[in-house]
């Protein structure tokens, strides 16, 4: 009996030990990230352009974040439209076969190596104009973000009882206006959750955009046919220089993509939070 | 005369499962008509086989007629919309949208099927409801609170003024009192027998005393098939088939 | 009336149009993959996946280092992970106050969302230098006569890429553990502890109920850190030889083509050689994926 008990302390301590140290890495990649980055960010470095190499100030990300937004809002809109009326599909005509295949084909491309996604749009949009472009990037980027947000919609959608869709039904309004207005704002929490688990894919990946934007370090933003920069790519190019002062930039541009994760991770939770109520 | 509904070889079946075999008959207007049986018998199927809430679910198939005012519900060129609209429909769940205020609730169809012109008009429809569903002097001063705070009786009479809202001809209930305490019940009987007046009530429900209580007609469903119909006094003193006597008497149930 | 049976058809038709446009770009993606990769398959056969050599000067690719680079860095994450995930679902399921569980859980699901690049930087900058002062060097000095630790490491190397997915998984395959270890039957922990069995015991019983959602986990986990890239192809060394021991510097796929495509269009079969890569990637991950599904659905159909 003993022998029983002392096995169980030591189990769950063992559990427990492994536990917390699976939690450490979070806090010290928070704790790094603002310790290193945040003594670079202020105004002027969220609007100017990145230092030389060599030499000068620190100056900003500006260019990147520009870029950053441009591809969040674009690959929302895309991904979020395509996303969002798949996903309503595969809720409510789950019978059919097109949703069937398709469900599946989205939960495979959920877990897809985000890199494939960046050949491909490389090679249907950036091969053939031979010009590494915005609108490019923000395509890999809704590619990426329309499974998360299929997937989510259709759970947010699932999860409405089945009494309120007959109810919303029974109104006798057209199908449209009983899933776009009625249940929509019934399953809004889950629906805005979905774009929100989308804003935050599209604001951190970093693969897709390796071959499509080129990540212009010393351009604003001059079209959708041009190349532009973005946060995560910036990160990824001026960290692995051999560059001091990129160093830094890269840590303070780190400190900003932390922020923005952070946030919407907060606003999600937040919103997550209403719902249990 | 002229009927509310007329039903003609209705047949439904879920899957390869027979559910509705082969029923026929008229509800006339200005009636409370019940539909009763023991549960699993089809009634409630049978509801949402007039006003097609049952291509909700994707494996059902109705063959047959549905008419109101002569016009078959299943003709191809009939709007589903229209349909619908023709009946408020109030469920054995009470199932107001719970994130809405209690005017939302009722406002929400006449405004999304353009019923009225602007917001004086909307309230005047929103009051009425609520006055025909007995429900306005309770809740006249929480229009804004959300439906989710009101008890089960109320939330149920809320839903009937959901239906009312849309000025439907026939108003169908599945069962509006199964989930109600007692007192609930009796408040949504009476208020059936107001509602009378102006509208043709279908009514389901597995209990046969209520069917008794307030019915002018009642069918009554066996298996699927319909065992008999008429007039409710009728078929509860001189039942013309042995399974409505054994039914009406409480053996099968 | 009429117009509006029209309208809903159009209704129903846009929902149509959106699903199979998700459709065609999965489908599309394979398709490119395919195509452009068609070259290297046909000009080296097997051998593209068989053989260990990148010279863009004489046009010769092969694949094997970068493909051992792969399934190295992974098992050593899955192996760390594995024990980890798990611990983390029980830690915060049944040993952590209740009060304290949904912080606990969002501090993971945060881990969870936390773009590639952070870890990359974090592990270029932080992670690496403390396993190569701490472990590596150490382990190397002084059981350097073992095969595994016989290379003098660098900081970035196979064993600290390896180490960095399994930091990065960790928080993903155990919050799928988690879901399966709250859907677990109450009157299974209720009737375990009724015969007096103590918390581990009940624990180690839940654990065997809802191990194809710990399998389920474990392979979504894997096939995430066989295509992560950016992250990886910041600390791996990106140097295309077969690994000799744990410490040696290597090649993922994925950082084989993150580092190589922005010169490949330079040579004939370059591009084609990288989406050779893909491909393999694209095909090892749809394994994964299908039988992560699989144990996926198993749980579901149980519960």
């Amino acid at each position: 009996m003993n022998k029983r008990k002392l096995k169980d302390k030591i189990m769950l301590g063992v559990i427990s030990l492994l536990a917390i140290i699976s939690a450490i890495p979070i806090l010290m990649i928070i704790i790094n990230i603002y310790a290193e980055g945040l003594k670079y960010v202020n105004l002027s470095f969220l609007i100017n352009f990145p230092p030389p190499p060599i030499g000068g100030k620190v100056g900003g990300i500006g260019p990147a974040l520009v870029g950053s937004l441009i591809l969040m809002s674009l690959a929302l809109v895309i991904g979020g439209c395509i996303g969002f009326f798949t996903g309503l599909y595969l809720s409510e005509f789950s019978h059919t076969r097109l949703a069937q295949y398709a469900q599946l084909f989205l939960q495979i491309m959920v877990e897809f190596p985000t890199i494939i996604i960046g050949l491909f749009a490389y090679s249907i949009l950036v091969a053939p104009l031979k010009r590494f472009n915005a609108f490019a990037g923000a395509f890999a980027l809704s590619i990426v973000i329309i499974p998360y947000i299929a997937l989510n919609v259709r759970e947010a959608y699932k999860s409405i009882p089945h009494s309120l869709k007959e109810a919303a039904f029974s109104l006798g309004i057209s199908h449209s206006k009983v899933y776009l207005k009625v249940l929509l704002s019934t399953a809004r929490r889950g629906v805005l959750t979905a774009l929100l688990i989308g804003m935050a894919k599209a604001a951190g990946e970093t693969a897709p955009l390796l071959f499509t934007i080129l990540g212009a370090t010393f351009l604003y933003f001059e079209g959708l046919d041009q190349p532009i920069n973005a946060i995560p790519l910036l990160i990824y190019n001026f960290a692995s220089s051999p560059y001091e002062r990129w160093h830094q930039v890269a840590w303070g541009a780190s400190a900003v993509l932390l922020s923005i994760i952070l946030a919407i991770f907060i606003i999600s939770r937040l919103v997550i939070k209403e719902v249990r109520m | 005369m002229s009927w509310a509904i007329e039903i003609n070889n209705l047949n439904v079946w879920y899957s390869d499962k027979h559910i509705l075999k082969d029923i026929s008959f008229k509800v006339p207007k200005n009636i409370i008509f019940a539909i009763m049986g023991p549960s699993g018998c089809g009634k409630s199927t049978l509801l949402r086989a007039m006003n097609r809430l049952l291509e909700l679910n994707p494996n059902a198939k109705v063959k047959g007629q549905v008419k109101i005012n002569g016009i078959d519900v299943y003709n191809d060129n009939v709007d589903i919309t229209w349909v619908r609209r023709q009946f408020g429909m109030v469920f054995q769940i009470p199932n107001p949208f719970p994130h809405l205020s209690v005017y939302d609730n009722v406002a929400l169809g006449p405004k999304l099927n353009g019923l009225v012109k602007n917001k004086k008009q909307l309230d005047e429809l929103v009051k009425h409801a609520l006055q025909q569903a007995y429900l306005w002097d309770e809740v006249k001063n929480d229009l804004k609170k959300p439906a989710s705070m009101l008890s089960g009786g109320q939330q149920q009479r809320l839903c009937i003024a959901r239906a009312l809202a849309l000025k439907p001809k026939i108003i169908l209930m599945d069962e509006p009192t199964a989930n109600l305490d007692p007192v609930a019940s009796s408040k949504i009987e009476e208020l059936m027998l107001e509602l009378k007046e102006n509208y043709t009530i279908i009514i389901v429900t597995h209990n046969s005393q209520q069917a008794a209580r307030i019915s002018d007609y009642v069918a009554f469903l066996y298996m699927g098939k319909l065992v008999e119909v008429g007039e409710t006094s009728t078929v509860f003193t001189k039942p013309r088939h042995e399974l409505t006597e054994k039914y009406v008497v409480g053996k099968i149930g | 009336m009429r117009w509006s049976v029209k309208g809903m058809k159009v209704f129903y038709a846009v929902l149509i149009f959106f699903t199979f446009t998700s459709l065609i770009i999965i489908a599309g993606i394979a398709v490119s993959l395919i195509t452009v990769s068609s070259p290297i398959f046909m000009k080296y056969g097997l051998d593209f996946v068989l053989k260990s050599v990148w010279n863009p000067v004489t046009e010769d690719y092969g694949i094997l280092p970068a493909l051992l680079g792969t399934l190295m860095t992974s098992t050593i994450a899955i192996l760390i992970a594995t024990p980890l995930a798990i611990s983390l679902a029980v830690f915060s399921s049944e040993i952590i106050p209740q009060r304290f569980r949904s912080f606990m859980n969002s501090i993971s699901d945060l881990m969870a969302s936390l773009p590639s690049v952070i870890y990359g930087l974090w592990g270029l900058y932080v992670l690496a230098p403390i396993l190569h002062n701490y472990i590596m060097l150490p382990l190397h000095n002084y059981l350097g006569f073992i095969p595994l630790f016989s290379t003098k490491p660098t900081p970035t190397n196979l064993f600290t890429a390896g180490v960095l997915l399994a930091i990065m998984i960790v928080p993903f395959a155990s919050s799928i553990v988690r879901e399966a270890y709250a859907a677990a039957p109450y009157n299974l922990k209720e009737a375990a502890y009724s015969i007096g069995m103590t918390k581990w015991e009940v624990t180690k019983i839940t654990l065997g109920y809802i191990k194809s959602a710990i399998f389920a986990g474990l392979f979504l986990a894997l096939g995430r850190a066989m295509g992560e890239t950016v992250a990886v192809a910041m600390v791996v060394g990106n140097v295309p030889n077969i690994p000799k021991s744990l410490f040696d510097v290597g090649y993922t796929i994925s950082s084989l083509i993150a580092n190589q495509f922005p010169n490949a269009q330079a040579y004939e079969y370059m591009v084609p050689a990288l989406y050779g890569g893909a491909t393999l990637l694209f095909l090892v991950g749809l394994i994964m994926n299908l039988v992560g599904l699989y144990f996926v659905r198993k749980v579901m159909i149980k519960s």
